[in-house]
């Protein structure tokens, strides 16, 4: 990083890079750049840093757990000889353990099985859904109605059976949205398998000196244990012998490059040492034996399972916002209902009374429906999103995602192709661009030169990379090859470029070859030619540049062998330099034709003795990989930059190919520059420049390790781009941490199990669908299917949209509150006949308002959603006072008025003028009144003012509903006018519109005849006494709405916007 | 409520269509199907419960108070501005003004209180009396006549005044309070006579309902009072 990509071995090139003093950088970097297998090698480095990260991540934690695992991590077993073992474990690696030493030690320590997180009981879960949110009011509500039947009942028992009625539904509601919120929830958690399905099933053992295949949990510690290539390692085994076995340690390192074993002991470290064999890690190929030093959950994995449980899973932000809301409503109801307790009590009501009062007023105050809207509203933007590859294991992360304003990325696979691809060739002089996009189809570089003609001979021929087998259908670009990254890259390079290469490798048939190998940095092969007149063999050659270039005397320009001067080393290390800085891993590629008289066909080469000139050749060209962004993700990271979130990459991988990616990729945008980057414009050292002028920061996992949490902090803020390089999975743990602090919500991508810890820890971990373990599926919050970043856009998209929405949906149906409770309350001061019963209050709430409120979560966004900030999870509640007091106060009691009108307007049309109806109460309820007089004269019976009461509660219940359409409608929008987000283009309201419209005849007309609902029939010019009241709410709220955009910032944007 | 449930699906259809209109009462869309409510005068403070003992005044001066309350409307005096209307025919008007028919008070005849200003009471043969809630528009066919019947066997003697029971289609239609000022309901009257009157604890249950008229329901299952009530009095020697 020290602003010089110059990985060089040769310190003769250490002149040309004066800044190149950075002796601890120089060290990581000298394995890079260095050959064909320099991947491997790379990556060795990378676990390395890794495994280093893995202690340093467990030492400064106060946590004891941590501190725990770091002793148990202390493990010396591999630095024993296998007789120390033997002893240690009380085992023959010859005979194994006898079946009662085994049975003993099983019984001892348990079986070879992780621990289960601690799962709650089902019941617990349900029972949770039973007591949560407005429930426990409810069934408040319900049991103070059989209390009430009950002394009713005592006092007279041929009490009617209403209370009974009502406390039945109260129950019923609760239970009945009970269990439907526990079966999304556990149709949502059971979308992934714990950490059990990582165990292998079946294990190879010698017990008693015979070999027995036990299921992999019956092992203990002391078995021998046989593995071949494709099983799983069934427990943390100590190798004893070992035949070119190679591990994938992946899953517990983030190396993703096949890990060769051995027995013997290679460090100190137990998990750099090459001598021990990791559970649930895969054996790629070979055998080996082994012996069980661990098991269960005291296996690495298990302690680092443990530890991602032991990480407290975050609230999320929705349920913050919910419960918020939830704790405000029932404050409401229950102040409101004990307050008009104690007026009705000293009133002279009598208590019984009283509490029916009680229970109406909670009933009205309390959203039955709203919960499991909110909960429909989730899961179908969940399911939106899982078609956009985005798949949400909890519900509530759809919102999380909306809020997230940090996203720490992966790199590899994430941002990128995870795949090396040639980018960049030098020949003649010349750097050439290749096309990196995903299908590779459009490769536009000068190919007429003699010198490409050589150097695409060298690239078909020096490789060892094949397809796998019939895939002639497959695009090029999907085939799936045996071989490593960088000859998977140059062969389908070769393929795309010049056709069949295998084709091209039979015609010039190979007569010798040597592989790459770190002491020579260099891969060669013979050839014979398919020039039928040229009986010269063909050596080609490639491999780390300054290798390849010592050994070459000429070079080749435009066809032509010319001598390899100092101007054209010059220019040679130009491009190189060039191409490094780009991140890019570089190749030489150079070639000789063998004399004909001193090697003829019959020529017998000895790769052994080296037989043949491997000086003096003639350099042909450089060629640069890298593993490219994703043609997607540039736009992905613009997008999060304008909706105000910071994207912070986090790789594992070397700094200069992260800020290459960055940069080209936005993170780190164009005109940005990073401390050292400013100290090498002006030529100064590090120390000199003024720090506030960087606006990027490319930090490693060395330099993240002796940061104190303070400067982590100061990092994180002063820093709008910031790079993490080299860092382990564990260290995520400490950044999103970090970012935390920044009362950021963090989402967080991983695929490692080692990552999950901070996937848990994150406010939204996002686990890799492709390259993810399961045990990061299992700690993230959502999954990625296509392993692409922007997929996480598309998410927060929809995520911030649902927000919106869902502030529509609860202003939407907490309006009607006011319109339910105010009956209650003025029946209480006023005395009239109860204009709305309790059960009508649910047929609206769990009735007609539920299609209508779903319906909102299909609004299309006001404006551009992701060019805002994200929302402050302390200041922008989804629960406002402005909402609280617009939908209560502003439309709720203009719903009221509407009502109340609808009401008096019935019961003046029956008889009964609103001037009679003022404390009318007693006698109208009175049973022994059976000739009550209205306002003309006529008299009525008992019956027939209850069925007017009822008509009357129909009535209102109507003209609710109908000012619920019109509320329906100013909810489309918060701000624009209702025309300009459309009237039609929601056709989902519609149908919600017709639903309210349609439940309210069936409840009228088709159930009017049921008793215990108490509805009636209503003469049909009622259901339109409402309508100038729904009219009214509509202009109100689009002059509110106008008068927001005329004057943004005003009293009125303030007060007014929710 | 179990009865309704049982309902085939005909008969709700039947109601429906009813519902949507109603022939004989030319009702559209449900306006609620309102027929006379039957109530009783005295108020009794108890649920329809007339209970007294003739040897102690006291016992029954609220009912012949409320009574006499009641009637003071039906006085000759009130009446003096009345209509004297043609029996046995609807009184239909067509306004402005609307005149109100008289009903003598006489009719009721031994419960008139003219003869005998304790109803009755003082003789262990108390009146009741039974009267319609008023109902705008409402005109009976028929020739209606509140019949009562005593529940209890044959321990009381029941008679009606007017005789029969009769009410004159006279009194209908209504035409509510501010138009049809003055106007009086008409009363039917019963006199209950215990039959042995030597035992200490007389004891009936009596039943009115609406008879003579298709139009005027005296069967709801709902509603108790649509066309008939049900009262008892307990009278002690």
């Amino acid at each position: 990083m020290k602003g010089d990509p110059f990985p060089v071995e040769n310190p003769s090139w250490t002149n040309i890079v004066p800044l190149l003093s950075f002796q601890k950088t120089l060290e990581i970097y000298s394995v890079e750049l260095s050959g064909t297998k320099n991947i491997e090698q790379t990556d060795k480095g990378n676990g390395k840093e890794k495994y280093r990260g893995l202690k340093n991540c467990f030492e400064p934690k106060k946590n004891h757990r941590k501190e725990e695992l770091r002793k148990e991590l202390d493990l010396d077993d591999h630095k024993l000889s296998i007789k120390e073992l033997e002893k240690k474990y009380g085992t023959n690696i010859i005979t194994g353990l006898s079946s009662t030493q085994a049975a003993e030690l099983l019984a001892q320590n348990g079986p070879n099985a992780l621990t289960p997180p601690k799962e709650t009981p089902e019941i617990i879960k349900f029972l949770k859904q039973m007591v949560g949110g407005f429930s426990i009011l409810l069934w408040i509500g319900a049991i103070l109605c059989w209390i009430a039947f009950g002394i009713q009942y005592s006092m007279n028992t041929t009490s009617s059976l209403d209370n009974v009625y009502l406390g039945c539904v109260l129950a019923l509601v609760v239970i009945l949205t009970g269990i439907f919120a526990y079966y999304q929830e556990a149709k949502s958690t059971n979308v992934m398998a714990t950490f059990n399905k990582m165990i292998p099933q079946q294990a190879l053992v010698i017990r008693d000196s015979e070999k027995k295949t036990i299921p992999a949990d019956q092992l203990v510690v002391g078995d021998i244990v046989e593995i071949k290539g494709g099983d799983r390692i069934p427990a943390d085994i100590r190798l004893l012998s070992v035949q070119g076995c190679k591990v994938d340690n992946s899953s517990l390192t983030g190396e993703s490059e096949p890990q060769p074993r051995s027995s013997e002991f290679t460090h100190d470290s137990p998990l750099e040492t090459k001598n021990i064999g990791f559970y649930s890690t895969t054996c790629l190929e070979g055998t080996a034996t082994g012996m069980v030093i661990n098991t269960g959950d005291r296996t690495v994995i298990g302690q680092i399972a443990s530890l991602a449980s032991g990480v407290g899973n975050e609230k999320t932000p929705i349920a913050i916002e919910i419960q918020h809301f939830v704790h405000i409503v029932a404050g409401v109801a229950v102040s409101i209902g004990i307050l008009f307790f104690i007026i009705a009590v000293s009133l002279k009501y009598q208590v019984l009374d009283s509490i029916i009062f009680l229970i109406g007023i909670i009933v009205a105050n309390v959203p039955e429906g709203l919960l499991a809207t909110v909960t429909v509203t989730l899961s179908l933007t969940a399911k939106r999103l899982a078609k956009k590859n985005c798949l949400v294991k909890n519900l509530e992360a759809v919102e999380t995602l909306g809020s997230t304003s940090i996203i720490c990325s992966d790199k590899t696979g994430t941002l990128t192709q995870n795949r090396m691809t040639v980018a960049h060739l030098w020949f003649d002089n010349q750097i050439f661009i290749a096309d990196t996009s995903e299908d590779h189809s459009n490769q536009v570089f000068d190919q007429s030169s003699g010198t490409w003609a050589s150097l695409s001979k060298i690239i078909t021929l020096c490789n060892r990379a094949e397809f796998r087998p019939g895939q002639e259908s497959v695009p090029i670009m999907k085939r799936v090859v045996v071989g490593d990254a960088s000859e998977t890259a140059l062969l389908k390079f070769s393929e795309v470029i010049l056709g069949d290469v295998m084709e091209i490798r039979k015609r010039n048939h190979k007569v010798a070859e040597i592989p790459f190998n770190s002491t020579n940095k260099f891969q060669l092969s013979v050839h014979k030619t398919d020039d039928p007149n040229d009986k010269r063999f063909l050596m080609v050659m490639k491999g780390a540049p300054e290798r390849i270039l010592e050994k070459c005397s000429t070079i080749m320009v435009n066809g032509q062998e010319q001598p390899l001067d100092k101007n054209t080393a010059e220019a040679f290390h130009t491009a190189y330099m060039e191409l490094g800085g780009l991140g890019e891993r570089v190749l030489g590629f150079c070639h000789l034709y063998l004399p004909a008289d001193e090697f003829p066909e019959t020529y017998t080469f000895d790769v052994d003795t080296m037989n043949f000139p491997t000086s003096n050749l003639c350099f042909v060209g450089l060629l640069s990989m890298i593993d490219p962004p994703r043609s997607t993700v540039p736009d992905a990271v613009t997008k999060c930059r304008s909706a105000g979130i910071k994207v912070i990459m986090v790789t594992g991988d070397h700094p200069i190919t992260a800020k290459a990616i960055a940069k080209s990729v936005g993170i780190i945008s164009a005109n940005s520059e990073t401390v050292e980057d400013i100290a090498k414009r002006l030529h100064i050292a590090v120390e000199q420049v003024n720090k506030r002028d960087a606006k990027a920061a490319v930090v490693t996992g060395m330099e993240l390790k002796d940061m104190s949490p303070e400067q982590l902090d100061e990092l994180l803020t002063n820093y709008p781009e910031i790079v993490f390089a080299r860092t382990s999975p564990q260290q995520k743990l400490i950044i999103v941490e970090g970012c935390q602090r920044q009362n950021a919500v963090v989402a967080v991508t991983g695929d490692g199990v080692n990552d999950s810890p901070a996937l848990k820890k994150a406010d939204i971990g996002i686990a890799m669908g492709i390259a993810g373990s399961d045990a990061a599926k299992n700690a993230a919050d959502m999954i990625l299917l296509d392993d692409n970043f922007a997929s996480i856009v598309t998410g927060v998209e929809e995520g911030r949209l649902i927000f919106d929405n869902l502030k529509k949906t609860i202003a939407y149906t907490l309006t009607k509150n006011i319109a339910e409770l105010c009956p209650f309350l003025i029946y209480i001061i006023v005395g009239l006949p109860l204009p709305i019963g309790t059960i009508t209050i649910l047929f609206i709430d769990l009735g007609t308002d539920i299609i209508p409120s779903i319906a909102l979560a299909y609004e299309k966004a006001e404006s551009d959603i992701m060019n805002r900030k994200p929302r402050h999870k302390k200041k922008d509640r989804l629960v406002n006072q402005q909402l609280a007091m617009y939908s209560y106060l502003h439309i709720g009691l203009m719903q009221a008025v509407g009502a109340f009108v609808v009401y008096f307007t019935v019961y003046a049309q029956e008889g009964f003028k609103p001037s009679v109806l003022i404390n009318i109460r007693v006698e109208w309820e009175n049973s022994n009144v059976n000739d009550l007089e209205d306002s003309y004269g006529q008299q009525w019976t008992l019956y027939q003012r209850k069925y007017l009461e009822w008509m009357g509660y129909t009535a209102f219940f109507v003209g609710i509903m109908v000012q619920q359409i019109a509320d329906l409608i100013i909810r489309k929008t918060r701000r624009n006018s209702i025309f300009q987000q459309g009237l039609f283009r929601n056709k989902v309201i519609w149908v919600g519109i017709a639903s309210q419209i349609i439940i309210a005849l069936i409840l009228s007309y088709g159930l009017g005849s049921v008793t215990a609902l108490s509805f009636t029939m209503l003469r049909p010019q009622y259901w339109f006494v409402a309508v100038p009241f729904a009219i009214l709410i509509w202009v109100y709220d689009e002059v509110r709405k106008l008068f927001i955009r005329l004057y943004p910032g005003s009293w009125w944007d303030k007060n007014m916007y929710y | 409520m179990t009865k309704k449930e049982k309902k085939s699906f005909n008969q709700s259809l039947a109601e429906w269509k009813l519902f949507i209109y109603n022939p004989t009462t030319g009702e559209f869309l449900g306006r609620t199907a309102k027929s006379w409510g039957l109530t009783v005068f005295p108020k009794p403070l108890t649920a329809l419960e007339y209970s007294f003992t003739v040897s102690d005044p006291r016992s029954y001066q609220g009912y012949i108070e409320d009574l006499r309350k009641f009637l003071k409307p039906y006085d000759l005096e009130e009446q003096k501005n009345l209509t004297a209307c043609p029996d046995g025919a609807l009184f239909e008007q067509k306004g402005p003004v609307y005149g109100a028919c008289q009903f003598p008070v006489a009719l009721l005849q031994a419960c008139s209180g003219v003869d005998d200003p304790e109803f009755g009471y003082s003789i262990g043969n108390p009146c009741v009396l039974v009267k319609m809630n008023r109902i705008i528009g409402l005109k009976p066919q028929g020739e209606p006549r509140i019949e009562c019947i005593s529940k209890s066997e044959n321990t009381a003697a029941l008679s009606t005044y007017p005789p029969n029971g009769l009410i004159d289609l006279k009194y209908f239609p209504y035409y509510g309070k501010k138009l049809h000022v003055s106007y009086l309901q008409p009363l039917v009257a019963v006199q209950v006579s215990f039959n042995a009157t030597s035992s200490t604890v007389n004891e009936v249950t009596v039943e009115c309902k609406i008879d003579g008229s298709p139009n005027l329901k005296n069967q709801d299952d709902r509603d108790k009072f649509l066309g008939r009530v049900v009262f008892k009095v307990t009278a002690r020697a």
